[in-house]
């Protein structure tokens, strides 16, 4: 056996074989422990059953619903996924692990896993949430390819931002209270573009381009960017 | 091939010195064992020359055929077994392997996975979950780890932590080989464990 196998056989390692190494075991582990998916859907379904009951379909004037429907929605959707989302890095920190994968993975495909992983529970969470909101609200919608878009897009950036600032407050003891106090302005504009974008859909005021997309498209890609460029000087700063 | 040079690393915590002025080269073959009492930074040392810990002063080169390997890359050419390293609990010990190989880059070979385990005596609970492990299987599970890409740079904090006298014996064994592939450093207070070095750097002195 010759010494350094990494050397001879690092051809068939790209960030992104690395990244979808990560992926698959962050979803088994997942599959096995259910931590995340747990406290996620937890608080989704405990939200959206509260504000159906208390609010329900009849309570909010016709005029009123696309707007205040849209704001609800994205309230669940933001805070469910800031319930469980920062589990991704917090885990690895708190079982011991970062330091063997610090060892072995670069910071980008680490970073790329943990995305990945973050959107399939965004996904998953949207798939729930989304469907059981418009039966149980009677949430009317006029422009369905808008919505879809809008809420898949508004997904994507919603899976960027907390997946960097996951990454940020992993070493920190008050890991809980700063995930939701850093994340809270980053995905700011984003949650007003979603419900801009959601309301629109609902009212059926199909302006062209959806710009409201154009812009949660447009915010997920600057923020993934930004985040594989940032991410390695996090993984870097955590060296003390 | 490979070889590794320390020069004058320096290492505080806040206002704690934890030791200063730590040089040293080490060539393929070569043994070399830290020891000092506890808390005096030979675990932050190996964490050093692993590039998981900035050091206050001084440089860690590791060098492929005469060139440096940049700072970044070099990890990846290190294996490592510490205390506080934790793997997967929530996969099996051959899982954890193929993860490894995977994000290593190594095209994953079960019979290969499965012959580093029972190179470490784990052949038989390789389909367990780690969490069902003992810490002494856990250890040598860590071992089998670090051991996957062959690296060219072992480093062995307390290697022994945990292990029966068969275990001890592997230990033996992988330090034995790696003679042939590489380098070994190993940080430990044990005296079988600092008497496989070559050399012997004492950090309370």
């Amino acid at each position: 056996m010759k010494s350094g196998r990494w050397i001879t056989e690092t051809g068939s390692s790209t960030y992104l074989s690395e990244a979808v190494a990560i992926w698959l075991r962050d979803l088994r582990g997942e599959f096995r422990t259910r931590y995340a998916v747990n406290s996620i859907l937890m608080f989704a379904v405990t939200t959206l059953i509260a504000v159906s009951f208390s609010i329900g379909s009849f309570r909010i004037g016709d005029d009123e619903q696309p707007f205040l429907y849209a704001v609800l929605l994205w309230i669940i959707l933001v805070f469910s996924a800031l319930s469980g989302l920062s589990r991704s890095f917090v885990k690895e920190e708190e079982a011991g692990t970062m330091d063997v994968l610090k060892l072995s993975a670069r910071p980008q495909a680490v970073f790329l896993g943990k995305l990945f992983f973050n959107l399939t529970l965004l996904g998953a969470l949207e798939l729930i949430i989304v469907p059981s909101f418009i039966l149980l609200m009677n949430y009317e919608i006029k422009l369905p390819g808008l919505f879809t878009a809008m809420v898949v897009s508004g997904g994507i950036g919603l899976g960027g931002g907390t997946t960097i600032v996951a990454a940020m407050i992993a070493q920190a003891s008050a890991r809980g209270a700063l995930f939701s106090v850093l994340s809270f302005p980053l995905l700011l504009p984003l949650m007003i573009t979603a419900i801009k974008g959601c309301e629109k859909s609902a009212v059926g005021t199909n302006n062209p381009g959806w710009p409201e997309v154009r812009i949660a498209v447009a915010y997920s890609i600057v923020m993934i960017v930004m985040s594989l460029f940032l991410f390695p000087l996090i993984w870097e700063e955590s060296m003390q | 091939m490979y070889s590794l040079k320390v020069s004058y690393l320096c290492k505080h915590y806040s206002q704690t010195l934890l030791f200063k002025d730590i040089s040293f080269e080490l060539h393929p073959g070569e043994v070399l064992a830290i020891t000092g009492w506890n808390g005096s930074g030979k675990s932050t040392l190996l964490r050093i020359i692993a590039g998981l810990v900035r050091p206050t002063t001084g440089k860690v080169e590791m060098f492929f055929k005469g060139e440096s390997i940049p700072k970044e890359s070099r990890r990846r050419f290190v294996g490592m077994v510490a205390p506080a390293f934790s793997l997967y609990e929530e996969l099996t010990a051959l899982e954890n392997l193929e993860f490894f190989c995977k994000v290593r880059g190594i095209a994953y070979d079960r019979k290969s996975c499965l012959a580093m385990m029972e190179r470490t005596g784990l052949s038989e609970n390789a389909h367990k979950l780690c969490r069902n492990y003992s810490s002494g299987m856990k250890q040598r599970l860590k071992l089998a780890q670090a051991l996957l890409h062959s690296p060219p740079l072992l480093l062995l904090d307390e290697p022994g932590c945990n292990l029966d006298s068969k275990g001890m014996k592997i230990v033996e064994n992988i330090i034995a080989a790696q003679r042939q592939l590489g380098m070994t450093v190993i940080a430990s207070n044990e005296k079988r464990e600092v008497d496989y070095g070559d050399r012997v750097i004492n950090l309370s002195e």
